[in-house]
């Protein structure tokens, strides 16, 4: 299943689920990461992690682990 | 302004962190507000009444931002529990929450919340000319239907659409007290995700049938093409401006270059801005001191007055100036939304150390004091993370220091070299730098007997969009982190220097001095030497001698450096008196480096002090734990003793052992 860790830059995505196990689910969908969600990858730190996504108007940047847990379609 | 009347209306400012809140702040009150903290908390809310010509007698409250009434770290606990429930004004009778329309659906999570809190409410939406920009509008009056509840179009740039808020204010407020003052019911949904889900699901429903494309979509194709900004349209997206910065300040080589160069230059602005200030008021008190014994007398009264009274304020505010510059400095990156993206960019390298992007910013303020440090760890919503940041928080090179590595390195470089000066302290910056980053590795290794917490790591952070900084509230922000250090550390650092003045001054208060052909002040600088000498302090020097020497350090060396435990700077001060330093000579620091070329280790013939045994203070200095008020903060913050004592232990041990590496093996080097 494809992630949001594997876009590539400026490559845009619809949020399928969120893996439930992970253990910052709940602040992950909290923050707006939710199922129907378009997403965009906009930025990438030195590292290729933490990675910065743009999500209902603003930007939220997050690990590389996190948006691991963020299935797209 | 005047005390607050607790008998008022309460109406209270609540929203997510750059939904325009400030800014309806300062319209409705004129931008005369007063900061406080919430009780028994470093937490700060602005605190006001209505501008007078609105007509509405009531108190007006503004709280920090927050995304979510479930809160996520200590900070945010402390302010929701203060929004159900405010320690001073009670339940608030109105609540005002703002939101950002280009980013409605997440700023609508928490005004679900509070509908479902029931407070009372009335939502603003702010930045209406955003979303225009992205090609969208908004219908208030759909908004209004589906919340039920009071919705107000407010432009915080212009301030239209204030009036009308006003009047839905005061309607609210004429209602019966009774009516209002409903008791709002805490959500607590903290394990069930789903409910978040459907919430979510529900808003952007919502959001559907509010916001709508301002054009046809055909004018909306011949719009981007003739403006040639395609990606603006995205509603998804932040403004372009921010996409642009960011493609630069987030650039995968620049970014991190411009960041180093940021840092550079902030660590910098230290030693040319802060260290002749520092100085400055430093002589200024010394010149005090000196007045004050001229006018008083050469007595007890003027001793105490002149070093113990003076001499101890000027110990707490000399480093005054180097903490306001490096907070103004932070505050104005912080405003404009680059720390984020600084967080961001050094969280990756951080984590491989057990610390956080988020551990960045305390990080940082540690240069200039670890009291503020420590308290700013408290945005930090990892316990682990949060621990081990305040650990190795005394490791930063804060401004006591300073003070102390300036007349050390003044002691080794020639009087005409001194230009070398800046590079050594920016050498024993990367020094102190590069060995903090592996003290916080080695502590992180072993955290499960040191820090002994385990949490699962993570890191979230909106990147908001980039603005000019508003002055007034930088200005703030530094003044409230200076107020800190000064409340924290100035009490302990006023007592342990009378201590310390009574420490060197008793018992022997009025030594004989044989010379007779000596004129007043020649006197009393020679009983002053003799009182030090048969002093407690000097009878507590000579029983650690036997741990100084190792280091090729006598007594005096030993007082000085626990006085250091007041606080750095005092060693220096400490130096002065033991070195019988007199004030009338140029300066107290050219006299004192005579004093010290001078000094031999006490009925040897060896100097006391070498380049080897400079460069071995330095070093002490570099790791020693030895300020009392972080150690008190330190204890208050972690809640035990535990971390505190541990501080001690490793890094004051350090200290000594690479101390006596430093020293012992540059003199097999042949350098003494």
């Amino acid at each position: 299943m494809k992630t949001a860790a594997n876009l590539n830059f400026g490559e845009k995505a619809i949020i399928d689920s969120i893996d439930q196990n992970h253990p910052s689910f709940r602040r992950i969908i909290e923050i707006g990461f939710t199922p129907g969600q378009e997403i965009e990858l906009v930025n990438k730190s030195f590292f290729n992690d933490p990675l910065a996504f743009a999500l209902r108007g603003t930007m939220i940047a997050i690990r590389k682990n996190e948006a691991e847990s963020i299935r797209i379609l | 302004m005047t005390e607050f009347n607790s008998t008022l209306p309460v109406v209270t400012l609540v929203g997510p962190p750059n939904s325009g809140k400030t800014t309806l702040l300062n319209l409705l009150s004129g931008k005369n507000y007063k900061t406080v903290n919430y009780p028994g908390s470093t937490v700060e809310y602005n605190a006001t009444y209505f501008q007078k010509q609105f007509n509405i007698n009531a108190t007006l409250l503004d709280s920090p931002g927050i995304i979510s009434l479930i809160p996520n770290s200590p900070d945010e606990q402390v302010t929701i529990d203060a929004l159900y429930n405010h320690p001073k004004f009670g339940i608030p009778d109105l609540i005002i929450a703002t939101v950002d329309a280009s980013q409605l659906s997440r700023h609508l999570l928490l005004v679900d919340q509070l509908i479902r809190s029931h407070f009372r409410l009335i939502v603003v939406v702010t930045m209406v000319d955003i979303l225009n920009r992205k090609g969208y509008e908004i219908s208030i009056q759909n908004l209004k239907k589906e919340l039920k509840c009071d919705v107000v179009e407010v432009d915080g740039r212009h301030g239209n659409g204030i009036n009308n808020l006003v009047q839905n204010i005061s309607t609210i407020l004429k209602k019966e007290k009774q009516e209002l003052s409903e008791k709002p019911i805490r959500i607590d949904e903290n394990g069930d995700s789903q409910i978040l889900l459907n919430n979510y699901k529900k808003i952007e429903e919502i959001e559907k049938s509010v916001i709508n494309p301002k054009l046809k979509q055909a004018d909306l194709e011949k719009a981007n093409k003739s403006l040639n900004v395609l990606n603006s349209f995205s509603r998804n997206k932040p403004d372009n401006l921010t996409l642009k910065l960011d493609g630069i300040f987030l650039h995968k080589y620049l970014g991190i270059l411009i960041f180093f160069i940021l840092m550079g230059l902030v660590f910098t602005s230290i030693f040319y801005l802060a260290l002749p200030l520092m100085e400055f008021v430093d002589e200024s008190f010394a010149s005090l001191a000196n007045f004050a014994i001229e006018k008083i007398g050469y007595t007890w009264i003027g001793d105490l007055v002149a070093d113990g009274i003076i001499s101890s304020l000027g110990a707490v505010l000399v480093f005054v100036p180097q903490i306001v510059i490096l907070f103004l400095i932070l505050g104005f990156l912080e405003d404009t939304g680059y720390l984020a993206r600084g967080a961001m960019l050094i969280d990756r390298p951080l984590s491989k150390i057990g610390l956080n992007g988020r551990s960045f910013v305390p990080m940082l303020s540690g240069y200039a004091c670890a009291i503020p440090a420590i308290l700013a760890a408290r945005t930090m919503s990892n316990r682990r993370e949060r621990l081990l940041t305040i650990f190795i928080i005394p490791l930063m090179s804060c401004s006591a220091r300073l003070p102390v590595y300036a007349l050390l390195i003044a002691f080794l470089l020639p009087l005409e070299k001194a230009w070398i000066g800046g590079i050594v302290l920016s050498l024993i910056y990367l020094f102190s730098m590069i060995s903090s980053v592996v003290i916080a590795a080695l502590i992180n290794k072993f955290r499960k007997s040191i820090i002994r917490e385990e949490d699962n790591s993570s890191f979230i952070l909106e990147l908001p969009s980039y603005k000019l900084p508003r002055i007034k509230s930088v200005i703030r922000n530094s003044y409230s982190s200076t107020k800190q250090y000064l409340k924290e550390a100035g009490p302990v650092i006023i007592v342990f220097s009378f201590i310390l003045w009574g420490l060197t001054y008793f018992p022997n208060t009025n030594p004989k001095i044989e010379d007779t052909n000596l004129t007043q002040v020649e006197y009393y600088e020679a009983q002053k030497v003799e009182r030090i000498s048969t002093s407690y302090a000097s009878y507590i020097g000579k029983k650690i001698e036997p741990i100084m020497a190792p280091l090729g350090m006598d007594w005096r060396i030993g007082v000085s450096l626990i006085s250091a435990f007041v606080a750095r700077e005092v060693f220096v001060s400490a130096l002065a008196v033991i070195f019988k330093v007199s004030g009338d000579e140029e300066t107290i620091q050219q006299s004192l480096l005579n004093s010290m070329r001078n000094a031999k280790i006490e009925g040897t013939d060896q100097k006391l002090f070498t380049p080897a045994t400079i460069l071995g203070l330095i070093i002490f200095f570099v790791f020693a734990m030895q300020c009392l008020s972080t150690i008190a903060v330190a204890k208050k913050e972690t809640g035990s003793w535990r971390i505190p004592i541990f501080q001690i232990i490793i890094f004051s041990g350090l200290a000594y052992i690479s101390t006596f590496i430093t020293v012992n093996g540059l003199r097999l080097l042949g350098i003494e």
